[in-house]
Parts: C-alpha cells; sequence; structure tokens
C-alpha cells in the first residue's frame, strides 16, 4: 500500500516520470544506426534504435544531408530480415529520410517486391512509401501496380493506393494519375466507407481544374448518394465550393427559384450521421447571400444539437450560430433559450461563444442579466476570447444606447480585471467608440478611464488616455478632478507618460479661462521644469512660457489680462496642431528631402489639407466575381497599368512640372477608351492653383505596331476657365508597354473654375512591325484615334478631408454663417430618396459624415451631411434635406465655406429646377 | 525479461547450427544477368525476360550449411554510384559480365576496376562471372578475359574467373562451391587470412575447368 501511495505521488510530480525518450541523442543514434550494417542481425535491438531514431526526426532534429543519406542506407540493410514489426519501422524511418537523404530511390525495387507480396500490411504501406520516395520519371514504372490496388478488395491496400495517388499529385509528380479515373470510379462503389471517401477526395483532385467536369461530378454524385458519411461530408464542401465559385449574376437570375444543388444540402440535413448534417448546416450557413428562409431548416438542426452530450456537437453548433449571428442575428433568435443553457456550460470555450451570440440576438431587456452571468466567468477565460467579448458589448453598446450605463459599469469592471495588453487595449477602444457615439457617457467614460490610469502597467495606453483627458477634461463641468489623476501620473510614472500628463495638464490651462485653474496648472507644473527627463522638461518649459504660467510660478504676484491670456492660448493651440494631414506632410518633407534643395525652406502652408487619393477606391479591381477578376487578369497581363498607391507619384517625376510642386488633388484614373481596343488611354487629372495636368496613360495593344510621338490633342473650347497649354508627349509607345504623357493647361485668372467637357483626340506616327522579329519598318506615317470625351466637374475639383469632424455640429458652428447660401431644388430625375443621396454625392465628391450616406430606399426624407476641401483648400459643409415629393424628391441645401462664391458655384453645379 | 532472455538462447543455438553465414554483393551493368543468377541460385529455375532492378534486391537462400544474402544491385549508371555503400564488409563480390556484348566490355572494365580499388573494399575476394556463354560470339575462354579486363593488375583482392551461362545451368555448380568455400573461410578463419591470400597471382590459381560443353 505505502509503495503504492510513493508511486503515485512520483507520477504526480511530473519531473519524476521518466520518458523512454529522454535523453536521447543525434550523436548516440547516430552511432547506434551502425548496428543494421551487422552480418547477424538484432532485429530486437534495430527496432528500438529505429524508434530512437523516428522519435529524434519527429522532435525536428536536423540531419545533414550526409548524416540523413548514411542512416538511409544502413536502414535498407534491414529489408534482409522479414520481421513485420521491423519492416513497418524501416518504412516509416524511410519516410521520414526520404526528403533529406539522396539517393532514396534505391529501395524501388524492395518496395515494388513488397507491394507484389501476398501481405496486406506490406502491401499498403509499401505503396505509400514508394510513392513518397518516387519522382516523376520513375511514376510511370510503378502506375501498374498503383493501378491495381486502386480497384484491390482489401480496403487497406486500396485506400494507400489512392492516397498516395493525391500526394502524387500535390507534390506534381501526378501526371500519371490523371489516367486513372476508370479505377478512381471504380474504387467509388467499394463496399468500404473509408476507400469510397479516398476515391471521391482523388477524383476530385484529378478533375479540380476542370470546372465543368468537377460539376458533373458533384451532380451526379448528389444523384447517386454516397454511402459513406466521410465522402458526404466531402461532396457537401466541394458543392459549398462550386456555389461558391459560381458568379454572382447567376444567383440573381435564378432568384425565386431554389439554387442549384440546395436541394441535396437541405437532404443532407436528414442524414442518419451527425458529421453529414453539421456539415450540411455549416454549408448553408455559409452559403453567399443566404437568405433567411433558406437558414430556417439549418438553424433548427443546430438548435438540436445545442442540446447533445457529446461537447463537440455543441461547439460546432454554437460556432455556427455565433458566426450567423454576426451577419443575420434575428435568424438565431430562436435558439436563444438554448443558448442561455450554454453559458454554464463546462467548457469555457462553448460558454464563450454561446455568450458572444446571445450579445448579439438578446433583446434589449435581457441585456442586464447576460452581463451578469458573463462576469462570474470572464477570468476564467483566455485574453482571446475576453477580446471577442468586449467587442461584442461595444456592438451592443451602439445597438441600444440606452442601456449604455449597465454596459459601461461592465466594461469598468472589465477594466479592474486581470488581463493582457490586447484585452485592455480592446476595452479603451470600446470606451473611446462610446464617447463618440453617445455623447452623454463622456464623464463616465473619462471616470472610468481615470481610475484605469491610477494602475496601468502599459504606457502605450496610459499616454493615450492622458491625451484623450487633455483633450475632453478642459470642456467638462468639473475640470478639476481630472487634474487629480493626471498630476498622480506626473509623480509616480515613467518618463514618457509623465511627458504626456504635462501635456495633458496643459491643455486644461490652455482650455480654460478661470484664474485659479490656470493658477493650480501652473503649481503643479513647476516640479516638472526640473524633471529629470528632458522631454518632460522641454514640455513643462514650453507650456509655461507660451501660455504665461511663469508668473505663477515665481511668485512675482502680478496676473496678466484676460485678453493677453487668451491670445497665448489661441497661439498655444495652433502651434500644437498641424494645418494638414500628417500622411501629405510627410509625403511632402520626404519630396523636400529628395530634391536636395536646402537653401529654400519648406513651407508647411503648401501642403495639400485634402486626404490622398489611394488604389483602394479603384472600382474594377475590387469586384470579386470570377469573371471580372479573370478580365482584370487578363488585362494585367496585357500590360495593362494598374494605378500607383500615390497617384501624382508619376507626374512628380516629370522635369516640366516639378516647378509646380504637388497638386490640390489627383483624380483617380478614368478610362477613355473600351476595355477591347486596338489602344486604350486613361487618364489622371491632377489639379494646381495654376494649372490643370492631363496625365494619359496609353497602351498599344497591336503587336504588329509600334507607335512614336505619342501625345493627346486636347479640345478646351467647351469648356471654361482654361488657356494656353503644353504637351509633352511620349517618344515611343510599343506593344503592350504603357507609356505617359501630358497636357498641362493654365488656368484663366477671371475667377472662372475648370469645369466642362473636354475633347480628346490621341495622335501618333504608326511604324509597323514584324511581330516575329520585332523590327520596326524605317518609315512611318501619322495617324490619330479618337478618345472618349473628359468631363471635368465639381466632384473633380473637390477634395475629400483627410480626417472626418468627430462633430460635424461643432464643425457647422465653428464655420458660422457668414459664408452661407441656402436653396431649393425639385430633382425630378429621382423617384427615390435613396438614388437622390447617391447621386448628390457623386456629383459634388465629398465626404458624408456621421453615417448618412446611407439610406432607405422607402425613407419618406432623409439627412445628408457632407463636408469637403474645394480647391486651392477650402473648407466646405453641406447640410441637405431630402423629402420625397410627387414628382420627384424635393432637396433642400444649406453651404457653408470660407468663401461665399465657392458656395455659390457649388450650388449652382446641383441640377433641378428651383 | 523472459522473451528477452528467449531470444538471447535462440541466437546462441542459430550462431551454433547456421554458423556459416555469408554476405555477397552481385555488381555489373545492367543487363548482365545479374537478377537472373540470384534467382537460379535460390529457386533453381531459369525465368527470362526480367524488368530492369531498380535500386536493389535482397535474397536469403540456404546452400550447402550457408546461408547465403545476396545483395543484388542495379547495373544501371545511376545506381553504379552506390555499390560500394553495399560492398563493406561483405564476404565476397561477384561481379557479372554479359560476355556476349563485346561492345560494354570497356565500360565494364573501368567499373569493376573502379569500384575494386576502393580502400574499403581491399581484401575481399572477387569472383567474376563472364555470362551468357551460350550466346553465339560469347568470349568463353577466361584467359582472354583476364586480360580484356585487366585482372592481373588487381593486387589486393583474390580474384577469380569462371565462364557461365545462367540458361543453361553451366558451370553453375562450381560458382556456388567457389561461394561456399569463400563463405566458409571466412567464417571460420578470420578476414585476415582473406588479405593474405590475395595478392597471388589470380590467372594461375583461379582458372576453372574448361567448359564441357
Amino acid at each position: 500500500m505505502v509503495s503504492d501511495e510513493r508511486a503515485l505521488a512520483k507520477m504526480k510530480d511530473e519531473d519524476l516520470i521518466l520518458s523512454p525518450f529522454d535523453g536521447i541523442e543525434k550523436g548516440a543514434v547516430l552511432q547506434e544506426c551502425r548496428i543494421f550494417n551487422d552480418l547477424q542481425l538484432n532485429t530486437r535491438r534495430c527496432e528500438q534504435v529505429l524508434i530512437r531514431l523516428l522519435y529524434l526526426v519527429g522532435q525536428g532534429d536536423h540531419l545533414s544531408s550526409e548524416e540523413a543519406t548514411n542512416v538511409f542506407f544502413s536502414v535498407t540493410k534491414l529489408f534482409q530480415a522479414n520481421e513485420p514489426s521491423l519492416r513497418r519501422l524501416v518504412y516509416l524511418a524511410i519516410k521520414e529520410l526520404a526528403h533529406t537523404a539522396e539517393e532514396v530511390i534505391i529501395v524501388t525495387n524492395c518496395l515494388t517486391k513488397d507491394i507484389n507480396s501476398d501481405v496486406d500490411m506490406y502491401r499498403a504501406n509499401a505503396t505509400r512509401v514508394l510513392c513518397k520516395i518516387t519522382d516523376a520519371q520513375m511514376v510511370q514504372q510503378i502506375e501498374r501496380y498503383l493501378k491495381q490496388e486502386i480497384v484491390d478488395r482489401n480496403p487497406v491496400v486500396a485506400s494507400a493506393a489512392l492516397v498516395s495517388g493525391q500526394q502524387l499529385i500535390m507534390h506534381n509528380k501526378g501526371d500519371v494519375v490523371r489516367r486513372w479515373v476508370n479505377e478512381v470510379t471504380q474504387a467509388l462503389d467499394h463496399k468500404s466507407p473509408m476507400v469510397q471517401y479516398h476515391a471521391l477526395a482523388l477524383l476530385y483532385l484529378i478533375k479540380q481544374h476542370d470546372r465543368l467536369a468537377v460539376s458533373k461530378l458533384v451532380q451526379s454524385m448528389c444523384r447517386q448518394g454516397v454511402r459513406s458519411p466521410m465522402a458526404t461530408v466531402l461532396l457537401i464542401r466541394y458543392v459549398a465550393r462550386i456555389i461558391a465559385d459560381e458568379p454572382p449574376s447567376q444567383v440573381q437570375d435564378a432568384y425565386g427559384e431554389p439554387r442549384p444543388f440546395f436541394g441535396f444540402l437541405e437532404a443532407c440535413l436528414k442524414h442518419r450521421s451527425d458529421v453529414v448534417i453539421y456539415e450540411a448546416s455549416r454549408a448553408i450557413a455559409n452559403l453567399p447571400n443566404v437568405t433567411p428562409t433558406e437558414l430556417q431548416h439549418a438553424v433548427s438542426i443546430l438548435q438540436r444539437f445545442l442540446v447533445q452530450p457529446k461537447p463537440s456537437l455543441r461547439f460546432a453548433a454554437i460556432r455556427t450560430l455565433n458566426q450567423i449571428a454576426s451577419t443575420m442575428p434575428l435568424a438565431v433568435t430562436s435558439c436563444n433559450a438554448d443558448m442561455e443553457v450554454l453559458i454554464a456550460d463546462h467548457n469555457r470555450s462553448i460558454a464563450t461563444l454561446a455568450i458572444t451570440t446571445l450579445l448579439r440576438t438578446g433583446s434589449e431587456n435581457s441585456i442586464e442579466r447576460l452581463l451578469k452571468q458573463i462576469q462570474t466567468f470572464l477570468s476564467d477565460i483566455a485574453d482571446e476570447f475576453k477580446v471577442k467579448v468586449v467587442s461584442a458589448i461595444h456592438a451592443l453598446c451602439i445597438k441600444y444606447p440606452s442601456k449604455y450605463y449597465a454596459l459601461m459599469n461592465f466594461l469598468g469592471n472589465a477594466l479592474r480585471e486581470e488581463g493582457g495588453f490586447e484585452f485592455k487595449r480592446a476595452i479603451v477602444d470600446a470606451y473611446l467608440g462610446l464617447m463618440d457615439k453617445i455623447p452623454e457617457s463622456k464623464e463616465t467614460c473619462l471616470s472610468h478611464l481615470c481610475e484605469f490610469i491610477e494602475d496601468c502597467e502599459h504606457t502605450q495606453l496610459s499616454t493615450r488616455i492622458l491625451h484623450l483627458l487633455g483633450k475632453e477634461g478642459p470642456s467638462m463641468p468639473e475640470p478639476g478632478k481630472y487634474i487629480r489623476y493626471i498630476y498622480n501620473r506626473l509623480i509616480l510614472e515613467n518618463a514618457t507618460v509623465r511627458a504626456a500628463a504635462v501635456s495633458a495638464l496643459s491643455s486644461f490651462a490652455a482650455g480654460s479661462a478661470s484664474e485659479s485653474l490656470r493658477k493650480s496648472v501652473a503649481v503643479l507644473l513647476r516640479q516638472s521644469l526640473m524633471d529629470s527627463d528632458d522631454e518632460v522638461r522641454d514640455r513643462a518649459t514650453f507650456f509655461s512660457k507660451s501660455l504665461g504660467l511663469e508668473a505663477y510660478q515665481k511668485h512675482t504676484g502680478e496676473s496678466r489680462n484676460p485678453e493677453e491670456v487668451s491670445k497665448m492660448q489661441e497661439g498655444t493651440k495652433n502651434m500644437l496642431s498641424l494645418p494638414c494631414p500628417i500622411a501629405n506632410l510627410e509625403a511632402e518633407l520626404l519630396l523636400y528631402v529628395a530634391s536636395g534643395n536646402s537653401e529654400q525652406a519648406f513651407d508647411i502652408s503648401s501642403v495639400s489639407k485634402a486626404a490622398m487619393m489611394s488604389t483602394a477606391g479603384h472600382p474594377t479591381l475590387e469586384t470579386g466575381d470570377a469573371t471580372n477578376r479573370q478580365s482584370a487578369l487578363g488585362r494585367a497581363q496585357r500590360g495593362r497599368p494598374t494605378p500607383p498607391a500615390d497617384l501624382a507619384a508619376e507626374v512628380l517625376k516629370v522635369p516640366d512640372f516639378t516647378s509646380l510642386g504637388r497638386p490640390f488633388k489627383s483624380c483617380p484614373p478614368k478610362d477613355l477608351t473600351e476595355a477591347e481596343t486596338e489602344y486604350t488611354a486613361q487618364v489622371i487629372v491632377h489639379l494646381y492653383e495654376s494649372h490643370v495636368i492631363l496625365e494619359f496613360v496609353c497602351v498599344n495593344t497591336l503587336n504588329d505596331q509600334l507607335l512614336e510621338n505619342v501625345f493627346v490633342q486636347v479640345d478646351t473650347s467647351a469648356a471654361s476657365g482654361l488657356g494656353g497649354m503644353t504637351i509633352v508627349p511620349a517618344a515611343r509607345l510599343a506593344y503592350g508597354e504603357p507609356a505617359r504623357n501630358y497636357v498641362s493647361i493654365e488656368r484663366t485668372d477671371d475667377g472662372e473654375y475648370p469645369l466642362g467637357d473636354l475633347a480628346c483626340t490621341m495622335k501618333f506616327i504608326v511604324k509597323d512591325v514584324d511581330p516575329s522579329t520585332g523590327e520596326p519598318d524605317e518609315e512611318g506615317y501619322e495617324d490619330e484615334y479618337g478618345l472618349d470625351d473628359l468631363p471635368l466637374t465639381i466632384s473633380n475639383l473637390m477634395a475629400k478631408p483627410a480626417e472626418l469632424p468627430g462633430s460635424f455640429k461643432a464643425a457647422w458652428e465653428a464655420l458660422g454663417p457668414d459664408n452661407e447660401v441656402a436653396d431649393s431644388f425639385l430633382l425630378e430625375q429621382h423617384d427615390n430618396v435613396a438614388s437622390a443621396v447617391k447621386g448628390m454625392m457623386a456629383l459634388l465628391g465629398m465626404a458624408p459624415c456621421e453615417g448618412t450616406e446611407v439610406a432607405n430606399d422607402r425613407a419618406r426624407g432623409h439627412i445628408l451631411l457632407m463636408t469637403g476641401v474645394f480647391m486651392p483648400g477650402i473648407q466646405v459643409m453641406l447640410h441637405s434635406k431630402f423629402t420625397v415629393a410627387s414628382d420627384g424628391v424635393n432637396l433642400e441645401i444649406v453651404l457653408r465655406s470660407e468663401d461665399l462664391s465657392i458656395s455659390e458655384v457649388l450650388a449652382n453645379s446641383i441640377t433641378g429646377t428651383e | 525479461m523472459f522473451s528477452a532472455l528467449w531470444q538471447s538462447i535462440l541466437e546462441w543455438l542459430q550462431t551454433l547450427f547456421f554458423q556459416q553465414e555469408m554476405e555477397l554483393t552481385i555488381l555489373g551493368l545492367q543487363n548482365a544477368g545479374k537478377t537472373t543468377l540470384v534467382n537460379l541460385i535460390s529457386t533453381g529455375d531459369f525465368t527470362d525476360d526480367r524488368i530492369p532492378t531498380v535500386g536493389f534486391n535482397m535474397r536469403r537462400v540456404q546452400k550447402g550449411g550457408v546461408t547465403l544474402k545476396m545483395w543484388d544491385l542495379g547495373g544501371q549508371a545511376r545506381f553504379r554510384t552506390m555499390w560500394e555503400r553495399y560492398c563493406r564488409g561483405v564476404s565476397a563480390v561477384v561481379f557479372v559480365i554479359d560476355a556476349a556484348d563485346e561492345d560494354r566490355f570497356e565500360t565494364a572494365r573501368v567499373e569493376l576496376q573502379d569500384i575494386l580499388s576502393r580502400r574499403a573494399l581491399d581484401g575481399i575476394p572477387v569472383l567474376v562471372l563472364a555470362n551468357k556463354s551460350d550466346l553465339p560470339g560469347a568470349i568463353k575462354d577466361v584467359d582472354e578475359m583476364v586480360d580484356v579486363f585487366g585482372l592481373k593488375d588487381i593486387h589486393n583482392h583474390e580474384v577469380s574467373v569462371y565462364s557461365i551461362s545462367a540458361k543453361n545451368s553451366t558451370n553453375i555448380d562450381v560458382t556456388l562451391q567457389w561461394l561456399i568455400d569463400h563463405g566458409s573461410k571466412k567464417a571460420s578463419s578470420s578476414t585476415a587470412a582473406a588479405v593474405v591470400s590475395a595478392p597471388d597471382p589470380p590467372s594461375t590459381s583461379t582458372i576453372p575447368p574448361k567448359p564441357s560443353s
């Protein structure tokens, strides 16, 4: 008894358990492998050495090619022994060494012999090893054995051959495998489920690049049915893949009628095997654009799984439900009762998924109860899940703003919990998001965050919160209470946080007119003037000076008059805020440094305030369906240019235009030709204060022509505000290589904006080329090619600001009513609000604010708020109200800007009857 | 515990009864008849029309109280570099030549000389077999073989030459006897003995009887 207990105690102490694999060393094992060469083999010892060798390789110990080759050849000597257990280890060893050792082909003959033996275990294993070591050329010689094995009666042998076929295909040795279709099809009817499964997988792999063949295979399999559950699961996956690959247009055509294969999926929901049922419901849940009706049956199946005793089933079901809930919460609400039970599940992963699903599907009145339940187990789960819970709560807060108080309390508690950086950051992010969306929550948010930084180990989060306090604190009803928290940071934290605290503290002095507040800030800052860290000291000194706080610090007693103070505050604020987006500033600075011209000082006011356009908005490349993707691919192959990330990158390189600097705005590329024409041209419009530069990107798609001196002639007679032009032609336009040419048009001084249509004609000299040699003819002739007109509209002149205002209302008030223009129109061309909103956005090219760009099709009215930067950097804001009228859409606009004439130009550009 | 003990008893018994175990390596260019010869020795039947050996064949045969372990290696050029790995420590090396394929004698000579010049093979007795003596135009004269393949220049091996026909089973019995003799010699005495006897000029002591046919 006693010894038993001792043994148990030993077992518990994990350090004391000796693994049979302890202390295995590569050198020793390689030494031991020499016994394989002994004249008289000791098979038992050989087995043990092989096991050690396999362990070593399995643990990732690297054998050099030479070591592996030596060991491998020793192992081949073991083919003389006939013990099944030793032979099996030999197979494994060869498979493991096959990649590193050289000349592994030497065992081919031995393995072929084993394949032809009458021991099924040898046959199956030898097949797998043989396919592993063979090369593409050798496969031909062993093909007939494999083909025979595929139709073998023994399931182990047949499966080994089928799986080996897959391996061959995956390692690009599979050309012969494609000839096995007959045998593999025969194996589909094998009585063993395993063989059916492997046969289907191989058949699919053989045909996978032939869409039609795959679809035929799947169709016939669906019809005749498969007996093996695993094969059915596979079939469901293939069906799902076919449906997902189908171009969406076809799905739309079949609107109303059930989509192809849906009947099969539904039938699988009635299968007797759980795996199949689950796979089918998962496939249905993942259908593109799945409708609630289609989902209904699958959801009810998953609901049944939720109460199964097997944890794997519950987990699978709740995971899929969770996925559905993220897009269609309503479809899952029927499972709410069952999911609530799962919150108490032993398995934490199931419980967490249940919670996050419920948070999405739950109704407003169940939130508080849910929160209480989460609270109890939040500390038990992994950070990754905690982050998920937090983001679910965040989403919920925005959905039900009235519940913010309860949710916020939950977040506050969560902040106090143990947790890693990711978790805390998710919470802080959630707070920031909430403050934006729910203004009344601001005070609670700030006080929670203040508490958090009292005991926060993450410098990054502390500085972020301090910055926030500096920004929001001064405008709160009781600014004084935040100062205490900030001051604590000054005393207790590291230099980075202290510096942030100084800035935050100073912003209270900068943002408040109260004499006493300024005074206390000055006193608090005094000690930072002597801080050990340079940055902290610099900041403290700077703010003390610029805000006029030294007076208090030196006890001179004299106070400044309020006017002077507010002037100083204004000055400090201006100094701290950049007049332009950082990305633009960075690009300009890089350009400045690259130019090497350090004589001239960098002028920050020349940096554009507009957001830089990026490729993300390029429409043709974004649509994901197959046909479009293919044509996009085809274009790229034909040398169609893809726009560079910085649209102005090319024009900045042209020597003639460097004096102009960076354009105010570069519009996204616009096609001036159809896609499939002899020559294609795209234009990028660059707008400058004094010029408009058109960058034409031309492609010659004829391989028997070389174009020279290519330029585009632009007729400006139908446009306003444009004067003389300069042309920079492209010297040569060879087949398939895009070339750029430019037209620079001066703008007139009369205050007219460049608006109207420009007629464009491409002119060039053609030289015929012999496509086979690529040699052009000596003689060329002039020719021209008509391009589409290029319209210049208001939206060309308008840029979207880099950062949207946090509050439209505040920015609107700040702009003031001085240059306000109000007008109303009847838009007859639109019959619903949504299309009118879309039209308005396209017309003006401004950035919509506060999510007002989404209008419901059936809404009677809508308010659209937009902001933009008009050439050459004038802020414009628009408040527009749409209402449905009997004969169109009524539009009332109020435009504010920094320039009255611009407000008028914009208002005039809106077409409609007044 | 018991099984280990049992195993060692078994092994001891084995050494008593099957003391004479010998390892052979069979080399030669492709299509010389190596695999056919091995099959003939192990089964006693002649099988024609073999597919080329990819890699090697391993055969164990009991002959006259000696267990022969035969490593029959592929003769294609890609496998010749690997021959050496299977020659180390064997009792004898058998080199099979297609006696009717005069065009490849030179290649066979180079390969034979090359493999026998390796240090690892020093002292291992070599049996050169001129196979296919039944074919018209095949060299049957052993002295001619010694000259053509430069066997007199080999000093650190005991070299013997036989002219055989696997098809007609000509001289297979003497070949077997040679193998068994060398197997027993090695097993009973030591490897050193083989080395000492090596420098004898091979042609005199090992010229086989003239073929009877």
